[in-house]
């Protein structure tokens, strides 16, 4: 039986951020002409599926969205997002053997806490996809493979400290691009330490230095964690042609690198050579994921012997991953070296820059260290709006793993806080033991569940 | 007055239509010897019961292109490919005697990305004349952007074998679909010699018969054409049976419904759906010989149930086989089959009854069940299948991708108001259907002949899609080839739609298409070209058209009876 390639193409053909920003109607045209006229939704091993509206509880159980969930969401992203959970349960249906969400809007940079638009991402579509399989499925473990050219700022994030969901993200490094993080000493948090690699790349990495890293490292720590899932959250703008970044990616070596990674879901990230990259990359994936001949698949200007790596750039991706399967392999003791990661409480601030909507974001946050189990989150987040308003709100993050004494702890720790709301405008808690997800609304003193 | 004209596979109908009403209708068995004297004979005693009477025109459905297609009696045709980069070319799979895949390429938007190589064009030519095939179709990928590829390998061609009957895909199809525009190109020049010598046949016999009356084919999508323009496309004349059938449920039921089309036959029950008074086109094209086409054919769906399929009793349960071994039981057949069950519930009074009272008995035993009882059940488990199969088609209608955010909110669950029975055992389990539906069931009068009433008054239709490209100055129409320089700037969508529409009405002209015809706009769509954060030009899509649907006419002469 030929392999079944699950798609979902949702070009958005009626959204855009504005008319000439990146993320416009126009992005997957040519992409639309491209795999149309290739005749692939025809193809015996690809099935095309329409893709349905997420729900807001969907959504809850990832993000926290200030004010609602309503202000932060449009259409295009519900469906962008559920385009994901369709290919997610025809997945887990076993109608498909894999698939690809090539939806818009997309969703990397998507935090938990939500105050606005960042990197062109409202709602995180891998992370919504991935909590409704764990709800829905029940898996557990999850690798997500991040091959966009940006750093998946928002995925680290949402999983920073889960030590079920490994992150690896390679990307052209922060000095040099948006969103300025991911770098190698990223590596989670103290509950959930090593779970997130970063592999921040020099500008004008071509095909061989990113097949050096994929064959050298970030296969062998997926053989090692053993996922019940791998994700690949899909960029296509290491592209050589892409006018945001600076790499050096092909079609080719895009297509190359879905077949040897064989992601059982790619959700389209960023990529915005429309026209030279994106309708070869697309077909070059979709051939790949669903085990066809793609060497035909190739740029016009295409010639491989441009897409060699330098000395230099070789040295610099060998000491790298050096280092990083170091990391890897003592992740526990290193971790237990760096920070207790039992009792009491280990904090962190930071502050997050929303580029799009030019907010900035100040957060605290707090985890509780617990024996047995990855512990609860507390986040105080106050958002900085360009009109000078701001709103502060503190969300309580309960995860799956989360034990009975940490279950109970953090829904007390919700209560105290409605009970004591002073200088808040909002109160969250994400329940996921119970899928039960709260806002408490300050000023309309009232709660909402989802 | 008009006539209509059905040659079936099985039966061949006809109807004479007078003001709203139908005359005459005729069913005949379609004669083994040949469509052209099925058709004879049922067009001579529609030609009497007219009387000398003026004829206003003539629709005919075959299916000529079905047979010859299925017969694999289509002509030899030698395929040239320039497929350029994408799907590995070696892996397409056509039904041509040669293939040839030439390099050379165009892109999405029409630029040449890769030169044709002139040495690889002329040894593809002496492999062609070598293996003596004098039928040549060559496609491109993306030559409904730009047809010079296509257009420099067949003047090459032309120049050098001035004997090759050469088709090019541009001319063919521009939808995008590069291997669906490789088979129905190849299948267009296939067919094409013996539609026009159907053709001259036809127009002969008519000529003897002193008829002048302007002749019209029935379409896959329901429209008709003038028959001499169908010379160009045979292909699309394909289906025009069921589309014939869906046509006349649209005619004999109260306008702007929802519809579900029903033809209970002997081995299977068809089914098609008209949507608020629309039939329901298959999506990209239809399937032809199991390879997918870019022909617009009517959505349809064939079901392995009909009356003559043979029950049996599995495991305590009673089962509906999908095939069949000859007629009913009662008939005379050596199976129990539904059209038994039907006599005994005396939905029917076909066939010997006492035989197939003795077949449900017999049935009924390991059942623990009586005749009348068994019976009930076949006809039970036959309509909740059909329901089935009904509503999955509606779902799969409902789950068919759409690439906006509106038509994927606009999508609503839609369910039938109608469910029309057409062809034999439609009547008797029309009413059962409409009950497990919930719906109303209708068996119109002359049921029995409402294909041939949809082919007498299905109207001329046309589609243009246009695309155009304001950066490169070029517009394009995909049914007919056209990529011409954009003769006038454009410079707003009114202006774009306002162009099509003024192009529309003069290719409809061509076609005999009445100026106070209703237009309709079938989607338009604006991209803004944005380069390095500038505008630079935008695209268009447009699709315009003259839509299927049935005479007003008759529509308006018939309200009275319609009248609910």
């Amino acid at each position: 039986m030929p392999n079944k390639t699950g798609l979902v193409f949702f070009p958005a053909f009626d959204w855009a951020i504005t008319p000439t920003h990146p993320e416009r109607e126009e992005r997957l045209l040519y992409t639309r002409d491209q795999l149309f006229e290739e005749g692939i939704m025809d193809l015996p091993e690809v099935v095309e599926y329409k893709p349905r509206l997420a729900t807001y509880k969907d959504i809850a159980r990832v993000h926290f969205c200030v004010p609602d969930i309503k202000a932060q969401v449009t259409e295009a992203h519900l469906i962008a997002a559920g385009g994901a959970l369709v290919l997610a349960d025809a997945l887990m249906k076993k109608e498909i053997d894999n698939g690809f969400a090539l939806v818009r809007p997309p969703g990397h940079h998507s935090m938990r806490v939500v105050h606005g638009n960042r990197g062109f991402c409202n709602i995180h579509n891998e992370a919504i996809m991935i909590e409704y399989l764990r709800k829905h499925y029940g898996l557990k473990k999850i690798a997500i493979v991040d091959t966009d050219v940006h750093h998946g700022d928002g995925t680290q994030d949402v999983y920073w400290h889960d030590p079920d969901v490994l992150f690896i993200s390679f990307h052209q490094d922060g000095r040099t691009l948006y969103p300025g993080s991911g770098f190698a000493d990223e590596l989670g948090g103290p509950t959930a330490f090593g779970t997130t690699i970063n592999i921040p790349l020099l500008p004008h990495t071509t095909d061989e230095g990113i097949h050096y890293v994929l064959d050298n490292l970030v296969l062998p720590i997926l053989e090692d964690f053993q996922p019940d899932l791998i994700v690949n959250s899909a960029g296509q703008d290491n592209h050589y042609t892409d006018p945001l970044a600076n790499m050096r990616f092909t079609a080719h070596g895009y297509a190359l690198l879905n077949e040897k990674l064989k992601p059982d879901l790619a959700v389209l990230e960023g990529g915005y050579a429309i026209e030279t990259a994106l309708p070869y990359v697309n077909t070059g994936i979709i051939l790949a994921m669903a085990g066809l001949d793609y060497s035909c698949v190739r740029e016009p200007d295409y010639r491989p012997e441009n897409f060699k790596e330098s000395p230099e750039h070789m040295d610099y991706i060998k000491d790298l991953i050096a280092y990083l399967h170091e990391v890897w392999k003592n992740r526990e003791a290193l971790a237990e070296q760096r920070q207790r990661r039992t009792g009491g409480y280990y904090e962190r601030r930071r502050t997050v820059y929303y580029d799009t909507d030019n907010i900035r974001e100040q957060q605290e946050e707090k985890v509780k260290l617990c024996a047995k189990c990855p512990g609860y989150q507390v986040i105080r987040s106050r958002g900085l709006y360009p009109t000078r308003t701001e709103r502060t709100v503190l969300a309580v993050a309960l995860p799956w793993q989360a034990c009975s004494e940490c279950q109970e702890e953090a829904r007390s720790v919700y209560q105290e806080y409605i009970n004591n709301p002073r200088g808040l405008d909002f109160v969250y808690l994400q329940d996921k033991p119970r899928d039960t997800y709260l806002q408490y609304s300050v000023s309309g003193r009232s709660e909402m569940q989802l | 007055m008009l006539i209509g004209l059905d040659v079936g596979g099985t039966y061949t109908d006809a109807v004479l239509i007078d003001h709203g009403e139908v005359i005459e209708k005729i069913k005949i068995p379609t004669k083994p010897e040949g469509l052209l004297e099925s058709l004879l004979s049922a067009l001579d005693p529609l030609l009497q019961a007219a009387g000398g009477r003026e004829i206003q025109r003539i629709v005919l459905s075959t299916t000529l292109i079905t047979n010859l297609i299925a017969t694999n009696t289509v002509d030899p045709v030698a395929l040239v490919l320039i497929p350029g980069p994408g799907l590995n070319p070696g892996s397409y799979k056509f039904k041509a005697t040669q293939s040839y895949i030439l390099s050379g390429a165009i892109d999405y938007r029409g630029r040449e990305i890769e030169p044709l190589k002139e040495n690889e064009i002329k040894a593809c030519l002496e492999a062609i004349k070598k293996e003596g095939i004098k039928r040549v179709a060559i496609v491109g990928k993306f030559s409904q952007r730009n047809n010079s590829h296509e257009q420099a390998v067949a003047s090459y061609f032309a120049s050098h074998a001035p004997e090759l009957q050469i088709i090019m895909g541009h001319q063919v199809t521009g939808r995008l679909n590069f291997p669906r525009r490789a088979v129905t190109t190849l299948l267009t020049l296939a067919t094409r010699e013996k539609f026009e010598n159907f053709y001259k046949q036809v127009l002969q016999v008519l000529k003897e018969r002193g008829i002048t009356a302007p002749l019209y084919i029935l379409k896959a999508d329901g429209g008709t054409l003038p028959f001499t323009q169908s010379l160009t496309k045979p292909v699309e004349t394909i289906f025009s049976g069921p589309a014939a059938s869906t046509l006349g449920v649209l005619a004999l039921t109260p306008k702007g419904q929802t519809s579900v089309v029903l033809d209970i036959g002997g081995t299977t029950t068809d089914l098609a759906l008209i949507l608020s008074g629309k039939p329901l086109l298959a999506s990209r094209g239809a399937k032809i010989n199991n390879d997918y086409t870019q022909v617009r054919a009517f959505a349809t769906k064939s079901v392995a149930l009909g009356g003559d399929s043979i029950l049996c009793v599995k495991n305590n349960s009673l089962e509906i086989l999908p095939q069949r071994e000859g007629p009913a039981y009662c008939l005379g057949g050596p199976q129990p089959t539904p059209t038994d069950a039907m006599r005994v519930a005396a939905l029917t009074e076909i066939g010997d009854e006492r035989r197939a009272y003795e077949c449900m008995k017999r049935l009924g035993a390991d059942l623990n069940l009586s005749p009348k009882e068994t019976a009930d059940l076949v006809l039970k488990q036959m309509v909740k299948k059909i329901a089935q199969e009904i509503d999955d088609m509606f779902l799969s209608w409902e789950q068919e991708p759409a690439y906006r955010i509106w038509e994927i909110l606009q999508k609503q669950k839609i369910r039938p108001q109608n469910v029309v029975g057409i062809g034999g055992a439609a009547p008797a389990v029309l009413p059962l259907l409409g009950e497990e539906m919930g719906c109303r069931a209708l068996a119109p009068p002359h049921a029995e002949v409402a294909n041939a009433i949809g082919a007498a008054l299905a109207k001329v239709n046309l589609r243009l899609s246009f695309h155009f490209d304001t950066e490169r100055n070029f517009y394009f129409i995909e049914e007919n080839g056209v990529q011409e320089k954009l003769p006038i700037p454009i410079l707003s969508e009114d202006q774009a739609k306002d162009f099509c529409f003024t192009r529309l009405r003069q290719e409809g002209q061509k076609l005999g298409i009445s100026s106070d015809e209703e237009l309709e706009l079938v989607y338009s769509e604006v991209f803004n070209m944005v380069r390095g954060w500038r505008t630079t030009g935008k695209l268009y899509d447009i699709c315009v058209q003259f839509p299927t649907g049935i005479m007003e006419n008759w529509l308006e002469e018939r309200k009275d009876q319609c009248a609910e």
